[in-house]
């Protein structure tokens, strides 16, 4: 975690599906060390762009940019982005820690037990390290899945909804979490429907809506009212 | 290549396709009246009747059979290299006028050894050949079909067209292994061919190519004419979205 | 190459910890070989020993699609397909790890089946036991390479169980013709017939080349 310019960015990014525009031409860049929120309707193409930025689809035109890596060998992406996505693609039947070493071995980590360890401790999951992943309780398998995503330590991190279905105090936590993750260095990409959130972690934020963006805080940090005027007036338009 | 480009990448296919349909149309009607002219006018066999005409329609449709698939996974190869729909939109049009060509083959292959050996079907060579490639060609329809989301549809049916076409000649081997050579009638290459049938097989075979080639053309302008409607339609759904100023779903 | 190896190693442990694939496979290929008892008696010891190879194979084949499909089926719980889709290695390292423990667990199936068939069917596999273990293995290497590409196909389809035998059937021809008549072969003459098994190779060698390749493809969202 040693490049401190590092920072993703979409040039011209579009991905169809059939007849469907789900992404139209999207541009932005996040620095490292900041946190873009992205908020939008079911539908807007929010998790299809985190798809994109983690090399997980090819986009139909335009290009990821991991910091001066061109993005053409999605592969090499896939090791610099951390990806936690709705799901948490834990498996039930493996021990919270085998399924951390999994994670790592499947991302080539050097030691995958020692960095399994060092992980459980860190989202104070040690205690749990023996339990099956399908015994952990919501908030536990959140943190658990977020461990996994950052299993490599990539200086890239995408964050899908993230907090939807946490306590307050499992969402106070998670902030913190996001917060230190930037303060590290690394660039974080928030997809969230909640606009508190979104102002209060966000550097900048984007709205989109069916794709294309209606909004865009740009260098200024998003203010809970400017955001909430934006849905307005897209919800309005 | 951005969006413009692929609509542009699209609209030359769609000329290509619009500016080949009469040619090959008129290319076909051609070749199919000498054909019939051919097949009327040469010499009946002596051995199996008027059924051996047959020779001019069954092996010509497997060529179109074979070619067709030939280019489903040849189409759906390219597709997953660049990436562009266009080979895509070839490799479905393909399939589905190939499969169209294989019905036929399994259809006159039946009629035509019902006519010279008094059984509907039998496990020879070909015959069976022919049978796994059309159970293929559904297999790849069918997955069309059942996979959500059309771009993940293509990928899909590219990767088994490839394993479909690299199955056929390991399905030659396998089916010559377990004894399938036995009743087809022999190979043209060891001058089975009497006098006077050169000529209308030599047709025959013209004419199905045109054919398909015809129907190709106006299966990849039928499926650009679909995509253009669902794009529009698309379009319409989204500025009615517009239009309409309900409150977004959260 | 570690990749490979942790992929199967999650594959074998979360089986051994569940069973319910090797159970359910194994129960169903008993079946198989009940069913195909009544339903095709041998007089003799003669027609048994010429039925054996195609109905063993039956029971195998069927087995095989069981288990292919639930090895999919178990990585759409939590999405974890996507989680091994977000590996930053050769998605073909993938496909080699699952169809290892494909493998496998088939492997264990198909010697429970054998016995249970070499008692129903009266047929003498003991004597031709390792020769028979080559056959089978060639056989299954065939079936498991594309058996797990397209499960991992089917998986993302509706009708997702009937999807993989209609994807599976028409490509298997060349491996199951090989391994019926190479272990027709063995069971009448204790020999291996070098046509059936060279059949088996060149088809175990394009099936698996052709999967281990496509695999980067069926992974993408």
């Amino acid at each position: 975690m040693s490049e401190a310019a590092v920072a993703v960015a979409a040039e011209g990014l579009e991905k169809r599906f059939g007849p469907v525009v789900a992404l139209a031409g999207l541009d932005f860049e996040v620095p490292a060390g900041s946190v873009l929120a992205v908020l939008g309707p079911n539908g807007a193409g929010k998790s299809t762009l985190l798809r994109l930025l983690a090399g997980l689809a090819r986009p139909s035109a335009g290009r990821v940019r991991i910091g001066a890596d061109e993005g053409r060998d999605r592969r090499r992406m896939r090791g610099r982005v951390g990806y936690v996505g709705h799901a948490t693609f834990l498996y039930p039947n493996l021990t919270v820690r085998e399924n951390l070493v999994f994670a790592a071995r499947l991302h080539g980590v050097a030691r995958p037990g020692a960095r399994a360890d060092a992980l459980l401790a860190e989202q104070g999951l040690a205690a749990l390290a023996d339990r099956p992943a399908g015994a952990l309780s919501r908030g536990q398998a959140q943190r658990l899945a977020i461990a996994r995503g950052l299993v490599h330590d990539p200086p890239v991190v995408l964050l899908d909804e993230p907090f939807t279905g946490l306590d307050p105090a499992s969402a106070d936590r998670l902030a913190e979490r996001v917060r230190a993750l930037a303060a590290a260095g690394r660039a974080v990409v928030l997809v969230t429907h909640d606009l508190a959130q979104a102002a209060a972690l966000g550097d900048r934020a984007l709205l989109l809506v069916r794709g294309r963006v209606a909004f865009d805080s740009r260098g200024t940090r998003p203010s809970a009212a400017a955001l909430e005027a934006a849905w307005r007036e897209v919800g309005a338009a | 290549m951005g969006s413009t480009a692929r609509a542009a990448g699209d609209a030359a296919v769609d000329r290509l396709a619009a500016r080949l349909r009469a040619p090959t149309g008129w290319l076909l009607a051609g070749l199919t009246g000498a054909w019939l002219v051919a097949v009327v006018r040469a010499p009946e066999d002596a051995v199996q009747g008027v059924i051996q005409k047959i020779l001019y329609v069954h092996p010509p449709l497997a060529f179109a059979a074979y070619l067709g698939f030939g280019l489903t996974a040849v189409g759906g190869a390219l597709y997953l290299w660049r990436g562009d729909d266009a080979w895509d939109r070839l490799a479905r049009s393909a399939a589905e006028v190939g499969v169209l060509f294989c019905t036929l083959m399994l259809v006159t292959g039946p009629i035509w050894a019902r006519g010279t050996w008094g059984r509907w079907w039998s496990w020879d060579l070909r015959l069976t050949l022919t049978l796994l490639l059309w159970f293929v060609y559904l297999a790849y329809l069918l997955l069309r079909s059942f996979t959500e989301g059309s771009e993940r549809a293509a990928r899909f049916a590219a990767v088994y067209g490839i394993a479909g076409l690299a199955v056929i000649p390991l399905n030659y081997f396998a089916i010559d292994l377990a004894g399938g050579r036995a009743i087809h009638p022999e190979n043209l290459g060891s001058g089975s061919l009497g006098a006077g049938m050169g000529l209308p097989f030599l047709m025959g075979v013209l004419a199905t190519l045109a054919a398909f080639v015809h129907l190709l053309v106006r299966r990849v302008e039928v499926e650009g004419l679909r995509t253009r409607l669902a794009e529009r339609l698309a379009a319409e759904r989204d500025r009615a979205g517009h239009e309409e100023g309900g409150r977004w779903a959260m | 190459m570690s990749v490979v190896l942790a992929v199967l190693w999650k594959d074998l442990v979360t089986e051994w910890r569940r069973r319910d694939r090797v159970v359910a496979m194994a129960v169903f290929a008993f079946l198989v070989v009940l069913v195909l008892h009544f339903a095709l008696p041998a007089r003799d010891a003669d027609e048994a020993r010429r039925l054996a190879p195609g109905l063993l194979w039956v029971a195998y084949v069927f087995a095989g699609l069981l288990g292919l499909d639930r090895a999919f089926a178990i990585e759409l719980e939590n999405e974890a397909l996507s989680g091994l889709a977000l590996a930053p290695a050769d998605r073909g390292w993938l496909f080699l790890g699952k169809a290892a423990a494909n493998f496998v667990i088939l492997g264990a199936v198909q010697a429970a089946t054998a016995v249970v068939f070499a008692l129903a069917f009266g047929v003498e596999l003991a004597p031709v036991a390792g020769g028979l273990a080559l056959v089978v293995a060639l056989g299954s290497f065939g079936l498991c390479a594309v058996g797990t590409l397209f499960g991992a196909i089917a998986v993302r389809t509706r009708y997702r169980e009937v999807m993989l035998p209609l994807l599976l059937l028409p490509l298997l021809v060349p491996v199951l013709l090989g391994a019926v008549s190479a272990t027709a072969g063995l069971l009448e003459t204790g020999t291996l017939r070098w046509p059936s098994i060279q059949l088996l190779l060149v088809t175990d060698a394009v099936f698996g080349i052709v999967s281990f390749l496509s695999f980067e493809y069926v992974l993408d969202e």
